[in-house]
């Protein structure tokens, strides 16, 4: 298998990531997707690392931080989903308007 | 039988994916949403990242989506079962994807043909080894981070009674 | 004592702030004390000074002029531009410093009566504090800046002393016309200084005098400053033209006459002259001018003083003529002598004016139609003025004799029809003294009720009468004995000797002429005044015309006043032009101008500038409200764009 494979699944799960980021509606939705997202990126960093810098490690070790952040990020969006649920009684993205002009 | 792993792997990845944008019930995109990453734990197999793997199954699958899984179920309600769960713009959407993938495409062209040079070994030693040495200082820095947003998920959950309870 | 002589300026100074801001004012104010025990402290100092440099006790520095000369420096403009503060004591300050002191204590104690129940004395005594400051300072400072600054000092409180009661209008006028006329005169001298800086770069005395002995001062430019410093020394001084202040003056308090009219600061510019004599032996013209100036205001001032019947106007007239004199004896190489008649003038002049005062303060009039027969009632008065009298008249051994011969003998030298209208005024001198003391104490009185209320002053009014006196008496033989005086003043002049190119008398005839002018003037006067004075009174008649002009000063007040008024009516003139016509072309019209322009820049300013401030705010209000219907709050909007900006970049840069 060459490195071309691995960036187009990547490519493609980047892409899926972002079709649901931009039409669902549902936060949680598009929290997935971000995570989606962030997978795609994992998946690209090890492939390069494997493929092109194949006698260091330098590409797993940023995959690991990333999931690091990933993870936090997760934790604090749902976090602030349920707070605003708690107070707006709605987990709809249109509905979150506060930022109208 | 490496072309068969990495096909299957990544037939079942992107149409899990497409489940979690898709799925009308936000309980089964979040099913979906671990068969995704399951799938993309089994791609960082293929590459021969062993601890990346273990990793993703430990945190994301057994972490991320079994913690979305839990937010569905709080936040979920009857209605939404029934009503659209994506808005009128996805035809916007769909293009913007496209044209973007045009662009990947013109980037991913030339790797084509790019084979690995070694077979893959062990690599949590090694892993571990930079962790402490090179890569130390971030390493303390995503535990700060990942406190700070421990501290962050409590207050937020605790919601209003906490304010209340605040001195 | 020498080498401390910067004390003699300094207490007095001092003492004159300590009073005036110290101590509570009132007739019994103790102040008085403590300005005489500084002048006292002076006096002895200066007089120590002064009999150890006459004897000889302390010698002329090695191959100078002068016994002291120290300095700092003061000011700084660049290398060669420095003035310095220093001290110089020469034979004339020597001599200046123990005149000085002496009348100003006399004064001063003589003012403990005079003054007795003024409410403003502590003032007044601070003010003869300065006064006596400032004349001292000049006397001792070796550089003509300092010099000049003490200078106006004087004029400043001269201005003081002579309206010290400025309640009264013509104490008040008297002292305005003082200090504007003398300002005149300094104008010359500050032209003076300001060309002899230009031409040296010095004020120092003593540097001066070396530059003008190498001859690094052009005689066309010698004589310029000889010229200004004579026109100031003619406004202190009070010669001709500029002495029209002087009589007027006499509206002060009768001591500061004394003081300040009589012995020290009219003799400011006699001092002026004799301190930079080096620069008027170098220029004849400008000496000649001081000799002629001199010696007509002698003469003129002693026919005004005829006619006179205020007994301090006769004093003052008397006061300018004998400066005249001084003026004279400068003029015509006759330095020690000018400076001998300075020093014995002093003595006799004070004397008369505080005889006068004496007169003044127990008679309680100036006029001398009221007096007569005072002798009986105020012998000591009577007596020393008697003596001062015979004195300026010129009674051979007195002391004005001495002096006025020494004068006229150097005029003599110097040109024989100067030596006559000397005697000539000198014989008039005598006449209208014994005028003056004729009709103030012999004779009948003629205001019976006047005179029965006249009374003897008291002791510290004639005390100082008796000690100015003696001097009369005596200085002036005992300073011309052996050449003393001669010796400590004296000045060398280059390329004329003593009696070069002089015209040698009979051995008699100058002292015979001039025993004979005063015994003629005496016996005049006895004849026109001693008793009735009815021949005087016919006389005064059948030349009316004369004793007008006389007592018109011969009109030099209203030629004055003339030139005021004409000056009145240029400016009126110079006022009507500046109004009518500068102020309506240049200033209105030039107003009009900048209004149109004015209105023209408010019309562009409000119709363009403002039109298209307005309209950027206008515009920015409007783009805002339109741009923000496209804002709706929507989040994944955003991110609709973001991936929107992010496929058409894409787009273009791959496909570039």
């Amino acid at each position: 298998m060459s490195l071309s494979h691995y960036l187009v699944v990547s490519a493609a799960l980047f892409l899926i990531g972002l079709f649901g980021a931009l039409t669902r509606r549902n936060t949680i939705g598009i929290l997935m997707s971000i995570e989606l997202i962030f997978n795609a990126a994992n998946l690209n960093l090890v492939a390069f690392n494997r493929y092109l810098h194949f006698d260091a490690l330098h590409g797993n070790v940023i995959t690991l931080f990333v999931m690091g952040i990933a993870a936090a990020e997760a934790v604090v969006g749902l976090a602030l989903l349920m707070a605003i649920y708690r107070n707006l009684n709605t987990i709809y993205a249109e509905d979150f308007n506060l930022l109208k002009g | 039988m490496e072309q068969i792993v990495f096909y299957s792997l990544s037939a079942v990845t992107l149409i899990a994916a497409l489940g979690v944008v898709t799925m009308r019930n936000v309980l089964h995109s979040a099913l979906m949403l671990g068969v995704a990453l399951m799938g993309v734990a089994g791609l960082f197999a293929a590459l021969g990242a062993d601890f990346l793997f273990a990793g993703q199954i430990v945190i994301y699958v057994t972490g991320v989506a079994v913690l979305v899984l839990f937010v569905v179920m709080l936040a979920g309600r009857e209605s939404d079962l029934h009503a659209r769960q994506t808005n009128e713009k996805w035809p916007l959407a769909v293009a913007i994807c496209a044209v973007i993938f045009f662009g990947f495409w013109r980037c991913i062209a030339p790797y084509a043909g790019t084979p690995t040079r070694t077979q893959p070994e062990p690599s949590t030693r090694a892993i571990g080894k930079l962790l402490l040495s090179d890569y130390a200082l971030p390493f303390e820095l995503i535990s700060l981070i990942l406190i700070a947003a421990m501290i962050g998920a409590i207050l937020f959950s605790r919601g209003g009674s906490a304010a209340e309870d605040a001195p | 004592m020498l080498e401390h002589v910067y004390w003699i300026p300094l207490i007095p100074l001092f003492t004159s702030v300590v009073i005036l801001f110290g101590g509570k004012e009132g007739k019994d104010s103790k102040m008085p004390y403590l300005g005489i025990a500084a002048m006292a402290w002076c006096f002895l100092q200066s007089s120590v000074i002064f009999f150890q440099t006459l004897t000889g006790r302390i010698p002329l520095l090695e191959g100078k002029e002068y016994f002291l000369y120290e300095r700092i420096p003061w000011l700084s403009w660049g290398p060669n531009l420095k003035v310095h503060l220093g001290v110089l004591i020469d034979g004339p300050a020597a001599t200046l410093l123990f005149v000085v002191t002496l009348v100003s204590l006399l004064v001063q104690i003589y003012s403990l009566g005079y003054m007795y129940d003024d409410k403003r004395k502590k003032r007044y005594y601070a003010f003869l504090s300065f006064f006596t400051a400032a004349m001292l300072g000049l006397v001792v400072s070796s550089s003509l800046l300092i010099l000049f600054a003490a200078w106006e000092l004087v004029g400043v409180s001269s201005y003081l002393l002579i309206g010290f009661w400025f309640e009264k209008p013509g104490p008040a006028y008297a002292a305005k016309k003082a200090f504007i006329t003398t300002k005149l005169g300094d104008c010359g001298f500050y032209f003076g200084l300001l060309l002899l800086f230009s031409y040296t770069g010095t004020f120092d005395l003593v540097m001066l005098k070396s530059h003008v002995a190498q001859g690094l001062l052009p005689l066309e430019a010698a004589t310029a400053i000889g010229i200004g410093f004579l026109i100031g020394a003619i406004g202190k001084s009070a010669q001709m033209p500029l002495f029209i202040w002087l009589p007027d003056a006499m509206e002060g308090p009768t001591p500061v006459s004394a003081l300040i009219h009589a012995a020290t600061m009219v003799v400011a510019g006699i001092y002026l002259v004799a301190r930079v004599y080096f620069i008027y032996t170098s220029a004849p013209l400008a000496l000649g001018a001081v000799a002629w100036v001199g010696l007509f205001t002698a003469f003129l001032a002693a026919t005004m003083a005829v006619t006179a019947y205020d007994i301090k106007k006769v004093l003052a007239y008397s006061t300018i003529s004998q400066l005249g004199y001084m003026m004279l004896g400068l003029g015509v190489y006759g330095y020690t002598s000018a400076l001998f008649h300075l020093t014995t003038h002093a003595f006799f002049k004070a004397l008369l004016f505080l005889g006068a005062g004496s007169v003044i303060h127990s008679v309680h009039t100036n006029d001398m139609r009221e007096m007569g027969g005072l002798i009986k009632r105020m012998p000591a008065t009577a007596t020393t003025m008697g003596i001062a009298t015979l004195t300026i008249a010129g009674m051979p051994l007195l002391s004005g004799w001495w002096s006025k011969e020494a004068v006229l003998h150097a005029a003599y030298s110097h040109n024989w029809g100067m030596w006559l209208l000397g005697v000539l005024t000198a014989g008039l001198t005598s006449f209208y003294m014994c005028r003056l003391f004729f009709l103030t104490f012999i004779g009948e009185p003629r205001d019976p009720h006047k005179h029965q209320h006249a009374h003897e002053s008291p002791a510290t009014m004639t005390g100082p009468l008796w000690v100015l006196a003696m001097l009369s008496l005596f200085a002036g033989g005992l300073l011309h004995y052996n050449g003393l005086f001669e010796h400590l003043v004296h000045f060398e002049v280059v390329g004329h000797g003593e009696h070069a190119g002089g015209s040698h008398a009979p051995a008699f005839l100058l002292p015979g002429a001039a025993i004979f002018v005063f015994l003629l003037g005496l016996g005049f006067a006895y004849r026109l005044y001693a008793g009735s004075l009815k021949t005087a009174q016919g006389l005064r008649d059948r030349f009316e015309w004369a004793a007008d002009t006389l007592e018109r000063r011969y009109y030099f007040d209203d030629f004055f006043l003339w030139l005021v008024s004409l000056s009145d009516k240029l400016a009126a003139a110079c006022f009507w032009i500046d109004s009518r016509v500068v102020d309506a072309i240049f200033v209105d019209g030039w107003a009009l101008v900048v209004r149109a322009v004015a209105a023209a820049s408010d019309f562009f300013d409000d119709y363009f500038v403002d039109g298209a401030v307005d309209g950027m705010g206008t515009l920015t209000q409007d783009a805002g409200w339109g741009l923000r219907k496209l804002v709706r709050g929507q989040v994944q909007e955003y991110l609709l764009y973001v991936s929107l900006a992010v496929a058409v970049f894409a787009t273009f840069l791959i496909s570039r």
